[in-house]
């Protein structure tokens, strides 16, 4: 064919070419399943960091790196435990019996571990420690985790007030962390039962001087307010790290969405076993999976509802049925804005609609609580993998009791309850609202379908319609109030009840002050708990609150999921506590 | 379509009413095209299939739903299903009924097309003529603004705008529409700027015929060809188009009987499990089959009427 | 000319007001709770979204902010992404560069097999080969990248190992970042040349392969109908029509003769199926896991990152100014008629 002869030959040179490379790749692969790069190891999971700053990074992408990897804290969980600690930067953890709590619980004294070397080279001190966490209260990022201490350290819950208005001094500042000696003290406002197992997972400790010679806060008293709530980008930490870890920060490249990390040859402990660790987002899952199968990566993260694909991939190992101290529930709004709000329909009790306190009335929320199928939930959106909840006090927390009674799933006491709804107006009307959902969320996709199909089948009036919106819009929704139910998940930020108690029951709580849910009795019980150190004592306290949440009903507590990672068989030294955000990669090595 | 045009079609003689008598031999010469050609007979056959199934979806396909576009499913386990009883085609993820889909799927395609289609055409018919008879500072607005349009790639505006308006089918098409209708403005707007001064509708100016009129009755019947054939070969495009939207999730929801959201929901599924990489081949295979139909119809379609349509084969043969 | 090249290049600041007005309008429609939504990651955040909106001004009317981004870009400054967690500017001017060797290999490809199979399919219409070529590049366009993406990971990397995502290899990328790299051009086939490591450029190009293979399939159809139906229309021409009656060799007349005539349309295609093909690689970014413009603009569109987005649609405005000058500038060349014009 004479056609096109120069197209032809112009394409015979190119699959030549083609046929050239991939002999020479096979050529080079060689046989047999040996490691691949034995001394780096490539972690593939799907979300992004935000930030590298210790003290405002809030999501556990952007905290895998930073904590215990490259940053360190004072005291860390021993091993798989939630409720013993270790001493990671102090060298004692402290307690009632060795005195360093003092009696009234008010404070607590870090003897700080000598000789410990920062990645620039310079010598840890206790200077450092006390400017670390200064650092933590003050700079205080809106939407940022510095309430964690702020709020037993100084009992406030943000620097700023309603208006913006800086509203802590120096002086009280000054007193809550402070260096005495070897020691670092810190002083709280009252006593507080979980400060430790803050302590245990936030607030990394870098250099001041490193800090102060990078446009950041220099420690000084009367120059923290400039550097008061900043923006990610306003801060060098943002993407450079200087902390004592088993890591350093080679790269955070994030157009190719990698954090590269490099071994601490001078790490205080032995130094990691890995000389590379690469962090990297892929969205795909397909991707992911087939790096994982070519050894091109370690181990990967995945969904829940992806998990039977990812079963018995030749030479790899999964790590199933891990817990999470974590609980996914359906909030009711009891104050719903139905101005302009077609989610609520017609905003009255007519069939078309629903009334903005439509689910201010117990009977309607029982209806719900009845109705759900909670087991078929658990089953289908998150594939049978966790156990159901007895309330907001979790498994592994302490406080957590199974003989909680739940709302077993029955129809009759269901439709009961309807009945009885709205003064007995709604079962004759009907309502119809909508359930706005993240979008792409597979398992509350599946549990928008459980309510509708189980609530709908009560009573043909009834008419539950369920729309995916981005988190965007659903955080808008939640804002301003104008979400109806909707499903909302919480991760602890602490393995204590009461980072659970307080933001699913307190008046102040997050998901109170968006539904609506008030209860004094839940509030005083609440405050009790939290200030009492014996553990009997706190159980007992944590009960009640339970059952407070059993009989008002502000929220459905559907699932406590469990986690699975996969990895290579190649990987050893693995080991999984739920607090970590990510991995540890200092145990890790490959054989 | 080629810019390069030099021939005009037959002339008609002055003060004669021209169109009836042009479409009746277009007709009996598209009747005698499509004879000739099998494939334009394939496409034909393809696109009446589709058709049919459209208008018949409710009986092929009860629905049981409230909304009929939406797929039932019998519970909500998360692995797909072969074809088995019950189920002719097997179900994907969540158990949605892949012949359910396939169905009504055939009426949301055509019902999105069509739409974006009806609305590029509306919107071109009225900006194109605009500038294209008239011409001048009108001309130029309306060539810049979609010059602004089209400065844009495709898929993210229509990601903007969808992001923006909210996720459902309504605003999917509008997006689409947003993103299609300066080619077909730009493509009338040739038309128009060539017909203008063809001998016919210069006489009907100099009798004095309104502008609208003329617009009407002359120049509308011999541009829109053109735009038949470049609606034609869209029509594979906007549903594919729809699919990558759904991708993104912002297409039609999951659940919505739509084969792209269908292609989307066996997204997870194409590379199997380990031992059996082809395990749910139906997931994909399914909608996909019925996609690459409906493009293929509708392009030997599209290329047909350019067949016929062409002047410059139409004094040929 | 000059003036023509003028005339063109003044539309520039009308199409890139025109264009960032467009999207700043859209945003009209979103409360401020909604574009403050960017800075939170989940709604335990959401008592923050008040100071969110206090410190980024979200809650001035749109005409305000519009205005106070076009302020910042006149001094030369695009803003922040924070979808990309970088200035815009930066951001733009690394993600491009790897979609633009993507777009540029893919167009390459494109345009070989298209005209080759268009033309083929032409001369030898309703034949076997016409058939033949018409459905196998109708196939690739019938089906949303990402199947065959996935199909194509699945054999080409999955079961033989060759061809991987991502842009490099792992060795490759280390070597990349360190200080014995100097990146000139962003594009990796090209600065690894310039950085005579040979085997860099054999594993950037090994990277290009499954992406552009998927792309090419994806996009040949449209450029095979083109030429396909222009080269139909100029192979009856009277002018082609003599030179066979003279008894000229058909392939000389292909070559010397039609060709030319009908690439015009090609032109013109060329420069929306360039813009189409941007549209068209966030997907095969997705599943290569490409770092390209494509995915980042879809995730700053679907967060409603408004600094990044209208970032982008400036650079696209300018972009296809410059593109479409270019075309231009290629008609004249093409046709001589234009040129004397």
């Amino acid at each position: 064919m004479r056609i096109a002869s120069w197209t032809v030959r112009g394409a015979a040179a190119l699959v030549a070419v083609v046929l050239m490379l991939s002999l020479g790749v096979l050529v080079a692969r060689g046989a047999g399943e040996p490691v691949k790069n034995p001394d780096t190891f490539v972690e593939l999971q799907f979300g992004d960091v935000t930030s590298l700053d210790p003290d405002l990074a809030y999501d556990i992408y952007s905290a895998e790196p930073i904590w215990p990897n490259v940053y360190e804290t004072l005291i860390i969980y021993s091993g798989s435990s939630i409720d013993k600690f270790s001493p990671m930067l102090a060298t004692e953890v402290p307690s009632l019996e060795n005195g360093l709590i003092s009696k009234d619980g008010l404070t607590y004294t870090f003897p700080i571990r000598q000789g410990v070397q920062f990645h620039d080279g310079s010598t840890m001190t206790t200077d450092d420690v006390v400017y670390s966490f200064r650092r933590f209260l003050l700079q205080d990022q809106a939407g940022g985790p510095a309430w964690l201490l702020l709020s037993p350290l100084l009992g406030v819950d943000s620097t700023r007030d309603a208006q913006g208005k800086i509203q802590v001094t120096w002086d009280q500042v000054q007193k809550a962390v402070y260096a005495q000696g070897n020691t670092v003290v810190f002083h709280l406002k009252k006593p507080f039962a979980p400060f430790l197992t803050i302590m245990a997972a936030w607030g990394g400790v870098m250099p001041r001087k490193w800090a102060a010679a990078h446009n950041d806060w220099d420690g000084g008293a009367t120059t923290w307010q400039k550097f008061n709530n900043p923006k990610n980008e306003d801060r060098y930490q943002f993407n450079h790290m200087d902390g004592t870890g088993p890591f350093m920060l080679q790269q955070w490249d994030p157009q190719t969405k990698e954090v590269i990390l490099v071994r601490n040859t001078h790490y205080w402990r032995k130094p990691a076993a890995l000389a590379r660790v690469i962090i990297r987002s892929v969205s795909e899952l397909a991707t992911r999976r087939l790096q994982l199968q070519q050894g091109d990566a370690d181990l990967i993260v995945a969904s829940l509802n992806e998990q039977s694909q990812l079963r018995n991939l030749p030479n790899t190992v999964m790590q199933t049925k891990l817990p999470q101290i974590a609980v996914q529930t359906l909030q009711f709004n009891f104050k719903i804005d139905t101005d302009g709000n077609p989610d609520a329909g017609s905003g009255k009790l007519d069939g078309q609609g629903i009334p903005p306190d439509f689910f201010a009335d117990i009977h309607v929320r029982r209806g719900f609580a009845y109705a759900f199928d909670y087991t078929q939930n658990l089953n289908s959106a998150y594939a049978g993998q966790g156990i159901l909840p007895h309330g907001p006090i979790v498994q592994g927390l302490l406080g957590y009791d199974p003989s909680i009674p739940t709302y077993a799933t029955s129809r009759d006491k269901a439709i009961a309850e309807f009945k009885e709804a709205m003064g007995g107006k709604a079962w004759d009307t009907g309502f119809k609202f909508t359930i706005p959902y993240t979008a792409g969320n597979a398992a509350r996709q599946v549990g928008a379908e459980i309510v509708r199909d189980d609530v709908q089948a009560l009573n043909p009036k009834f008419q539950i319609a369920f729309r995916p919106v981005p988190a965007s819009t659903l955080n808008s929704l939640l804002f301003s109030h104008k979400g109806t139910m909707y499903f909302l998940g919480w991760f602890a930020d602490y393995p204590d009840p009461h980072d659970f108690a307080q933001p699913f029951l307190a008046s102040a709580g997050y998901f109170p002050v968006r539904g609506g849910y008030h209860s004094a009795d839940a509030d005083r019980l609440i405050d009790q708990a939290v200030s009492v150190t014996d553990p009997a004592q706190r159980k007992a306290l944590y009960k009640q609150v339970s059952m407070i949440a059993y009989n008002d009903l502000p929220y459905l507590f559907l699932v406590q999921p469990t986690t699975y990672f996969t990895m290579r068989s190649w990987v050893h030294g693995w080991y999984y506590n739920p607090i970590f955000p990510g991995q540890y990669f200092y145990t890790l090595y490959k054989q | 379509m080629s810019a390069v045009r030099t021939t005009s079609p037959p002339l008609v003689a002055p003060g004669a009413a021209p169109a009836p008598r042009v479409q009746q031999t277009t007709w009996q010469r598209t009747v005698r095209r499509f004879r000739q050609n099998p494939l334009s007979m394939l496409g034909l056959c393809i696109v009446v299939f589709f058709g049919v199934v459209a208008l018949l979806a409710p009986l092929l396909a009860h629905p049981t739903e409230r909304n009929p576009y939406m797929i039932p499913h019998e519970g909500y386990s998360s692995d797909p299903h072969p074809p088995g009883p019950g189920h002719p085609f097997g179900t994907t993820e969540e158990q949605f009924d892949l012949y359910y889909g396939a169905v009504w799927g055939t009426r949301s395609a055509l019902l999105v097309a069509l739409t974006v289609v009806a609305i590029g055409i509306g919107v071109s018919l009225v900006l194109g003529s605009l500038s294209g008879y008239y011409g001048g500072w009108m001309d130029e607005l309306v060539m810049r603004v979609t010059d602004i349009f089209l400065a844009f790639p495709g898929l993210i505006l229509a990601v903007v705008i969808v992001a923006v308006l909210g996720q459902s089918v309504r605003n999917a098409m509008i997006a689409i529409a947003a993103v299609q209708w300066p080619t077909y403005t730009r493509l009338l707007r040739a038309e128009f700027l060539r017909v203008r001064d063809m001998e016919f509708v210069q006489a009907a100016r100099a009798l004095g015929d309104r502008d609208l009129v003329i617009i009407g009755r002359h120049v509308i019947p011999n541009t829109i060809y053109p735009i038949l054939i470049l609606a034609s070969l869209d029509m594979g495009q906007i549903v594919i188009t729809f699919a990558a939207l759904s991708f993104l999730g912002l297409g039609a929801p999951p659940g919505y009987a739509d084969w792209g959201q269908l292609i989307n929901l066996s997204h997870n599924w194409i590379l199997g499990t380990a031992g059996d990489p082809f395990q749910f081949w139906y997931t994909l295979a399914v909608p996909g089959t019925a996609i690459f139909l409906f493009v293929l119809g509708w392009n030997l379609l599209g290329d047909a009427f350019r067949d016929i349509f062409d002047p410059r084969q139409q004094g040929s043969r | 000319m000059s003036t023509f090249i003028a005339r063109r290049l003044l539309l520039l600041p009308f199409v890139a007001v025109g264009v960032t007005l467009l999207i700043f309008s859209l945003t009209q429609l979103l409360t401020p709770a909604m574009r403050a939504s960017l800075y939170i990651t989940d709604p335990k955040q959401l008592n923050a979204l008040p100071d969110i909106i206090r410190k980024y001004h979200l809650d001035q009317p749109v005409y305000v902010q519009y205005w106070e981004w076009l302020r910042q870009v006149l001094h030369g400054d695009l803003g922040w992404s924070e979808t990309a967690r970088e200035p815009v500017a930066i951001a733009i001017a690394g993600y491009f560069p790897a979609t633009f060797e993507l777009a540029l290999y893919s167009f390459a490809c494109i345009l070989t097999l298209g005209i080759w199979l268009g033309t083929l399919s032409a001369v030898r219409k309703d034949q076997l080969v016409d058939h033949i070529s018409r459905f196998t590049s109708i196939s690739g366009a019938s089906l949303p990248t990402f199947v065959w993406g996935l199909l194509l990971l699945m054999i080409f990397y999955g079961h033989f190992g060759w061809f991987p995502p991502g842009r490099l290899g792992l060795q490759a990328d280390l070597f990349v970042r360190s200080s014995r790299f100097h990146p000139y051009t962003g594009l990796m086939t090209v600065d690894t040349l310039l950085n005579g490591q040979w085997w860099l450029f054999w594993d950037a190009l090994r990277h290009l392969v499954l992406p552009v293979a998927t792309l090419t399939y994806f996009l040949t159809a449209v450029l095979v109908r083109i030429t396909r139906s222009s080269m139909l229309e100029t192979l009856r021409a009277d002018y082609v029509r003599t030179a066979e009656a003279k008894g000229l060799n058909q392939s000389v007349v292909i070559d010397k003769h039609a060709r030319r005539n009908a690439l015009i349309p090609v032109i013109t295609l060329a420069g929306l199926l360039f813009v189409g093909l941007l549209s068209g690689v966030v997907i095969t970014e997705t599943v290569f896991n490409w770092p390209g413009i494509g995915r980042w603009g879809v995730a700053a569109s679907q967060q409603l990152d408004i600094p990044a987005v209208t970032g982008f649609a400036l650079a696209f405005a300018g972009m296809l100014v410059l593109g479409n000058l270019c075309a231009d500038v290629l008609y004249a060349v093409v046709d001589p008629r234009i040129r004397l014009k």
